[in-house]
C-alpha cells in the first residue's frame, strides 16, 4: 500500500477539493474530514485513508445520493451496483493489483472490445482518473457506485485472488 | 491631452483632514480646460485637468476627488456617459456638467442620472463655484452620515463596482475575468477556518490581497499577522498571539509568505499553526493561517518543498493569483494608482500620466515578476519623468535602469560575502581570534566583528 501513498494522498486532496467546488459539502467540512485523513495516514492505515468515509460516516456530512446523481449527470458515469456483477481476478491487467484498488477505491470489472469497464468512488479526483487511464491505456468507461458498494466488491475481489493464490500453491 | 495640473497655494479649501479639496476637470477644449482649471485653481482648489475621457475614468478610479466637472460633447465618450461611468464607481462624487448647449430632455436625463449641476456657455463663475461649493460641503455631511447611518451608506453603494462584485475589492480592479474570478473566488472562500493557500507568480502583492481578504470581515475583530522567512519563528509567532489577546480580538489570521523557501523547522511549525497545537494551544480565540507559494502544491510536493501534511492542509483551500499579464485590463488602471502613490512619495506636484505608448506597453508587456515589478517599473518612470508624460521610451529606460540596479547589487551581495569568507578564514588562521586577525587587515577588532555578524 505504501507505493500508492502519493496517489492516496493527490487522490483525496483533488476529491475534497471538487466537492467543495461543487457545493456538496462546506470548507469546513473538508477541513475536518482532512484532519481525520491525515491521522489515519500517519496511523499507516492506509487501506481506511479516505476523506469519502470521513465525510459520509464519522462527519456525516455528505449525502451520498447527491454525490451519485452529480457523477451521473455532470460527467456521463453510469450508475451500477457491483452486488449484481460477476467479479473477475485482476491477474491478466498489467500494472493493476488489488491495493492500487483499495487505495483509489476503483475496480475494473469487465472488460468489452478492448474497453475497460471501471467503477470508483473517485471519478470526480483528476488524479485518480488519470492514473487508472494511463494504466489501461486510456480505453476506459467510467461508472460510479456507493462506497459500502464498492468496499463489498473489493472484498470480493480480495477472497477471488485469495482463491486464486490457494490454488496455485496447490499445484505447486 | 493635457497633463495633469497640481498647484499648491498658501491658503486652500480645506476638508476635515486639513487637506485641499480636489476636483477633476474633464474637458477635451484645451482653451476651455484651461480656463476652468484657472477658475478653481483661483478658488484654492487643488485641479486635475484631463482632456481623454477614457484616461479621465482611469484616474478617477484610482485617486479621490471631492468633485467632478466635465464638458458633454467629446469624441470618445459623452459627458453624460462619463458621469453615469464614474457615478458607478463612486457614486458619492458630486459632478458638475459644463456644456455649450443642451437640450432640455438632456438636462433632464442628466438631473436624473445624478448630475449636481448643468451650467450653459457662457459661463457665470460666481454661480459655479457657488454651486460646486455647495455639493462639495453636502458630500462631505453625506459621507459623514454614512459613517453613521446605514442606510445612506448602502445608498452610496448600490451602483458602485463593489455593488457588482458583491463585495470591496482593491488589490486589483477586477476588469478582466481572470482577476474578477479571482476576487469571487478568493470571496468564496472567506470563511475558511483553519488554511487557505494563495498560489503566484513572483512578485505577487500578497499582502494587499489579505488586506481586500480583512475587509471582508468588518464586523469581527479579525487580526492579520504578516510572516516572511525572515520573521517566522516560535518567539515572533508568540508575541503577534499576545498582541492579538491585548487587543480582544477573536481570530487571528498569520499570513505566511514564500512558504516553500522556509527551513524545515519552520514548515513545521507551519503546519501545527491553524490547529492551535504544541506551543500555540491555549489562546482564547481562533488561529488560522494563510500559505503563500510561488507554485502548484503537487510540484512543491513532488520536489519535497512540502511534506505529506503542509501538502494536505494547504490543499484544503487554494486560490490561485492571477498572473499581471492575464489582467490585460486592469494593468493600465493599477499603473496610475501606482503613479499616483509614487509621484506622492518623491513629493512631485504633478502627477505623471502614461500616453498611448506606454498604455499599449503596460497591456502587452510579460511582467514576470507582476506586481512587484510593475512597482518598480512606475516608480523609476515617475522618478524620471518629474510629473510629464509617461512614454513607452521612458518605461523601457525605467526597465533597463532595473536590469542595471539588479546586476550591480548582486555584485555587491556576491562581494559582501567574498569579504566575509576571507575575514572568517583569516580569524581562524589567526587561532579563532578576531583580535589577531584585525591588525592583519588594518581594522579594529569591532569592525572585523560587524563583519562577520552581518
Amino acid at each position: 500500500m505504501q507505493q500508492h501513498r502519493a496517489l492516496i494522498l493527490r487522490g483525496n486532496r483533488f476529491l475534497g477539493s471538487a466537492l467543495v467546488d461543487k457545493g456538496l459539502i462546506s470548507q469546513p467540512d473538508l477541513e475536518a474530514a482532512n484532519d481525520k485523513f491525515m491521522s489515519s495516514i500517519q496511523e499507516a492505515d492506509l487501506k481506511n485513508s479516505s476523506i469519502l468515509t470521513s465525510l459520509l460516516y464519522d462527519l456525516k456530512v455528505l449525502d451520498e445520493d447527491k454525490l451519485l446523481a452529480y457523477t451521473v449527470e455532470n460527467k456521463g458515469c453510469g450508475l451500477i451496483d457491483l452486488n449484481h456483477i460477476d467479479l473477475k481476478s485482476l491477474t491478466p491487467l498489467n500494472g493493476v493489483d488489488s491495493e492500487l484498488c483499495w487505495a483509489t477505491s476503483t475496480l475494473p470489472f469487465d472488460k468489452v472490445e478492448g474497453t475497460h469497464l471501471v467503477v470508483s468512488c473517485y471519478t470526480l479526483s483528476a488524479p485518480v482518473v488519470k492514473y487508472w487511464e494511463d494504466v489501461l491505456d486510456g480505453n476506459v468507461i467510467w461508472y460510479v457506485s456507493s462506497v459500502s458498494s464498492i468496499s463489498r466488491g473489493l472484498e470480493r475481489l480480495d477472497e477471488i485472488h485469495e482463491a486464486e493464490a490457494e490454488a496455485e500453491e496447490e499445484e505447486e | 491631452m493635457k497633463s495633469t495640473r497640481r498647484k499648491r497655494k498658501q491658503r486652500k479649501k480645506r476638508n476635515s483632514y486639513g487637506m485641499a479639496y480636489t476636483v477633476l476637470i474633464l474637458d477635451d477644449d484645451e482653451d476651455f480646460n484651461s480656463l476652468l482649471t484657472d477658475i478653481f485653481e483661483q478658488a484654492d482648489y487643488v485641479v486635475a485637468s484631463l482632456t481623454d475621457p477614457i484616461e479621465a475614468v482611469e484616474v478617477f478610479t484610482h485617486t479621490d476627488y471631492d468633485l467632478v466637472v466635465t464638458d458633454h460633447k467629446m469624441p470618445e465618450m459623452t459627458g453624460a456617459e462619463f458621469m453615469r461611468t464614474i457615478k458607478g464607481i463612486k457614486p458619492e462624487v458630486p459632478v458638475v456638467m459644463v456644456s455649450g448647449y443642451l437640450e432640455n430632455d438632456m438636462i433632464r436625463e442628466l438631473i436624473r442620472d445624478g448630475v449636481g449641476g448643468v451650467f450653459l456657455k457662457p459661463l457665470n463663475i460666481f454661480s459655479l463655484l457657488e454651486r460646486t461649493s455647495e455639493l462639495i460641503e453636502e458630500a462631505v455631511k453625506l459621507k459623514a452620515a454614512a459613517k453613521t447611518n446605514p442606510d445612506v451608506s448602502k445608498a452610496f453603494e448600490m451602483d458602485s463596482p463593489d455593488a457588482k462584485l458583491g463585495f470591496r475589492f482593491r488589490s486589483f480592479p477586477c476588469k478582466s475575468s481572470a482577476s474578477s474570478d479571482f476576487a469571487e473566488r478568493l470571496h468564496s472562500f472567506r470563511n475558511f477556518k483553519l488554511a487557505l493557500t494563495l498560489i503566484g507568480g513572483p512578485g505577487t502583492h500578497y499582502r494587499q490581497i489579505c488586506e481586500d481578504l480583512a475587509g471582508f470581515y468588518e464586523d469581527t475583530a479579525d487580526r492579520f499577522a504578516y510572516f516572511s522567512r525572515d520573521s517566522f519563528d516560535e518567539s515572533k509567532l508568540r508575541a503577534a498571539l499576545e498582541t492579538a489577546k491585548a487587543d480582544d480580538a477573536s481570530r487571528l489570521t498569520c499570513v505566511l509568505l514564500s512558504v516553500e523557501d522556509m527551513s524545515p523547522e519552520q514548515k513545521q511549525l507551519a503546519a501545527i499553526l491553524p490547529k492551535a497545537e504544541g506551543p500555540f494551544s491555549g489562546y482564547a480565540y481562533d488561529i488560522r493561517v494563510i500559505y503563500c507559494v510561488s507554485g502548484d502544491l503537487d510540484d512543491l510536493y513532488d520536489e519535497e518543498l512540502i511534506d505529506e501534511h503542509l501538502y494536505i492542509l494547504m490543499g484544503t483551500a487554494e486560490v490561485r493569483v492571477p498572473r499581471l499579464k492575464d489582467c490585460s485590463s486592469d494593468i493600465v488602471l493599477m499603473a496610475q494608482q501606482l503613479v499616483v502613490q509614487a509621484a506622492q512619495k518623491v513629493g512631485s506636484q504633478n502627477t505623471p500620466r502614461f500616453d498611448k505608448s506606454a498604455r499599449e506597453f503596460l497591456r502587452n508587456y510579460d511582467w514576470p515578476t507582476n506586481y512587484a515589478g510593475l512597482t518598480e517599473r512606475v516608480d523609476s518612470a515617475v522618478a524620471a519623468t518629474q510629473g510629464g508624460v509617461i512614454s513607452i521610451d521612458v518605461l523601457r529606460t525605467a526597465e533597463k535602469e532595473l536590469v542595471e540596479e539588479t546586476i550591480s547589487s548582486r555584485y555587491e551581495v556576491l562581494l559582501k560575502d567574498a569579504r566575509k569568507e576571507l575575514v572568517n578564514s583569516a580569524i581562524i588562521m589567526f587561532g579563532d581570534d578576531a583580535s589577531k586577525a584585525a591588525p592583519f587587515f588594518g581594522a579594529d577588532t569591532a569592525s572585523i566583528n560587524s563583519i562577520i555578524n552581518k
